[in-house]
């Protein structure tokens, strides 16, 4: 128990294989528009550089502006612990599909706070928008959960993941709503067309302009550890699931190969492009729902 | 220009108190030169810009006054670093035309040739910095891989890839040989080829047309009035090119004709730039085509001391049009000189309208669909030290300046 909590598919293995995966996108992203790209254990090293870079405080910043970057590292980092990684989940519960939904979203809250408590012009634009932006995905997201958990009848990703092994794949069901939380994925880890909260041309670095050193170096693991937790959930609820490591990393690889393809295809969508793209979506996906609590 | 009179200043406090404002740089990631852009905002609409520019003065015209004719072509290549070619050029027309002389055949055709290179690479940097600014990397990535074969073709040519050094007074420096020609031909055929892509891509491609279609509009009568200069001009419907209203090098000779959208927004703007690139590729294929044919000369010989005259020489640069003046005294440096580059207009009197009522977001694109070039644009800046407060000399004030010691 302590084991699985802390080394595999805990902390350890959950933050290593983050950052790799990220690298992955990285390395792909580059080789899709003709780039050579960085090996894909740079953000390892990116990592362990910020780490040891000095810390500054920016004399108007608030009083959780150390706070905010490590609040929201352990609720994803907890949140990682409640998905199913290849058949395993290190903390498992009743009804904590539930509660692994509250901490995906109090990490991204609490990286926006991070941007109003740096009382920096590009940081609370950055955080306004990010605000803006969760008003817009949150809702096809918890609907395109709804839908397997309904049609199953359980509220545990473990026997939904478990479930799927068995029976079959719920993407091919419910093709709405595996679009619909394909997007919240992009919405929620800020990838093309949803980096509008840390729009480099026009913000700066969003939400993340004052920050450095060890803090910068939190934020940025949340936002992969938030892309790895919720890829690998994808693959419990819709793809199939995965009983052994090989399925596992076959699914998510071939999950972030599609969300590699979004990121260098298309251009970034404004505020509120997003929140009409993204309300359609979850409406699009309310069909799924409607379909699966009239008739099944 | 904002902080001069007390209307102004009260405008400045009323808006203060009612939006907050947003420093787009002097240091900003949009940017590749530094200038600054105080932007209002109301949650995310631009209520007014503030435009300062000044950052990048270094006060090239009083440096040319002090140097002779034959080093200020270097001072003049050195203004701005994407069309360094067309500053000197026109400058070294403006010096043949203070002497009233004629350059031979084939150096007008190699300067056309460079010209319209140094415009095609001109042209893909913007399109590459349009696809970066609306958040679409790949498209920068796409764009720059296929400029560095404008950029090898310049190579050959002159040796450089950013300073060619090719024009002198009375001709250009160096010769183009035969043998490099049917490479550069290839090089073409294969630019024509993605730049149909590029054609497609910004005409069909549905995120980028929700970002470029209907923002950053400047209508035509504004464009009229301002006298908004080259293709930014020409996006809005304005039939004007010096290369067609008063010919220059070879430009009277050859077949082409001046592109003109009328869209009025960004996606005109994007479009005209493409649109350009297709004839430039064409004027290009028939300077060469030209070439081997004519005689071997490519200098005149000039004096290095001019009589006392002056002179004007106007060319179309990739951004617009680009007026040298010169004033020459009896010896081998000018007495005055005065350079009107095309952002300057473009930037002072096209942002603040086109960026109104816009949203943050479409901030980048507007800036870069006008294919800002500060480092030509930057006029002297005056600091009272006392208040601290600045000031950026334009000619509306020049002219304030000049009526009150008249009085």
């Amino acid at each position: 128990m302590i084991f699985e909590i802390l080394i595999y598919p805990g902390f350890v293995f959950l933050v290593l294989i983050s950052m790799i995966y990220y690298g992955i996108l990285r390395k792909l992203a580059a080789r899709m528009q003709s780039r050579i790209g960085p090996p894909i254990w740079q953000p390892i090293l990116d990592f362990i550089k910020l780490v040891g870079k000095e810390d500054l405080n920016p004399e108007q910043a608030k009083a959780g502006f150390t706070l905010w970057p490590f609040i929201a590292i352990t609720s994803v980092l907890i949140a990682g612990l409640l998905t199913p990684i290849a058949g395993i989940v290190p903390l498992s519960f009743t009804g904590d599909i539930v509660v692994l939904i509250y901490f995906l979203a109090f990490g991204s809250l609490a990286v926006y706070l991070s941007g109003f408590s740096s009382s920096n012009p590009f940081g609370v634009v950055g955080s306004m928008r990010g605000l803006i932006q969760m008003i817009g995905y949150e809702f096809p997201f918890i609907v395109s959960i709804l839908v397997p958990v309904v049609a199953a009848g359980m509220l545990s990703p473990f026997l939904i993941n478990t479930l799927q092994i068995h029976y079959g794949w719920f993407g091919f069901v419910f093709p709405f709503a595996a679009i619909a939380y394909f997007i919240s994925i992009l919405a929620k880890v800020e990838i093309p067309p949803f980096h509008t909260p840390g729009a480099h041309q026009e913000i700066v670095s969003g939400y993340s302009t004052e920050y450095t050193g060890t803090r910068l170096a939190m934020i940025e693991l949340t936002h992969m550890i938030k892309l790895f937790v919720l890829i690998s959930l994808g693959v419990a609820l819709f793809f199939g699931g995965s009983a052994d490591m090989v399925t596992f990393l076959v699914k998510s690889l071939v999950l972030l190969f599609v969300v590699t393809l979004a990121r260098v295809l298309v251009a970034r969508f404004r505020i509120d492009q997003i929140l009409k793209f993204t309300w359609f979506f979850g409406l699009v996906a309310l069909i799924d729902l409607v379909r699966v609590m009239v008739f099944i | 220009m904002r902080g001069e009179s007390k209307e102004e200043k009260a405008k400045e406090k009323e808006l203060e108190r009612q939006t907050y404002s947003l420093p787009v740089g002097p240091q900003h990631p949009m940017y590749i030169e530094a200038e600054n852009l105080n932007v209002y905002l109301d949650g995310e609409t631009i209520v007014d810009v503030d435009v300062n520019v000044g950052y990048l003065h270094r006060g090239i015209e009083e440096l040319m006054q002090r140097r002779n004719y034959l080093q200020n072509i270097f001072v003049a290549e050195r203004i701005c670093g994407i069309c360094s070619g067309i500053h000197s050029m026109t400058y070294c027309q403006c010096v043949e035309n203070l002497l009233g002389i004629d350059i031979p055949e084939r150096a007008k055709y190699i300067r056309t040739l460079v010209l319209e290179l140094e415009r095609l690479h001109s042209h893909f940097l913007f399109l590459g910095v349009v696809g970066y600014e609306i958040g679409m990397d790949t498209v920068f990535m796409y764009v720059w891989k296929d400029r560095e074969h404008v950029m090898d073709m310049l190579e050959q040519v002159s040796g450089n890839r950013v300073n060619y050094a090719m024009p002198t007074m009375g001709g250009v420096r160096r010769d183009i040989p035969n043998h490099i020609i049917p490479s550069m031909l290839e090089k073409l055929n294969h630019l024509e080829k993605r730049t149909e892509y590029y054609r497609k891509l910004f005409l069909r491609d549905r995120t980028i047309i929700a970002r470029s279609r209907g923002v950053g509009i400047l209508p035509k009568k504004d464009v009229e009035r301002l006298s908004i200069v080259g293709p930014v001009a020409r996006a809005s419907g304005v039939r004007i090119d010096v290369r067609m209203d008063f010919p220059y090098l070879k430009y009277g000779d050859l077949d082409w004709k001046v592109i003109v959208e009328k869209g009025e927004d960004s996606q005109a703007r994007v479009m005209v730039k493409v649109l350009e690139i297709f004839q430039s590729i064409s004027i290009l294929r028939q300077c060469l085509k030209k070439l081997p044919s004519l005689d071997r000369e490519i200098k005149t010989k000039v004096p290095l001391a001019i009589p006392k005259t002056e002179a004007i020489a106007i060319m179309e640069a990739p951004r617009g049009e680009l007026v040298y003046y010169a004033m020459s005294n009896g010896t081998d440096r000018p007495e005055r000189m005065r350079i009107r580059t095309p952002s300057f207009v473009n930037i002072i009197y096209s942002l603040p309208i086109m960026l109104k009522e816009q949203q943050l977001a479409d901030l980048p694109i507007i800036v870069a669909s006008i294919d800002p070039c500060f480092s030509c644009t930057d006029r002297m800046t005056l600091i009272d030290t006392k208040s601290g407060e600045r000031k950026t000399v334009d000619e509306t004030y020049l002219k304030r300046l000049g009526e009150r010691r008249s009085r």
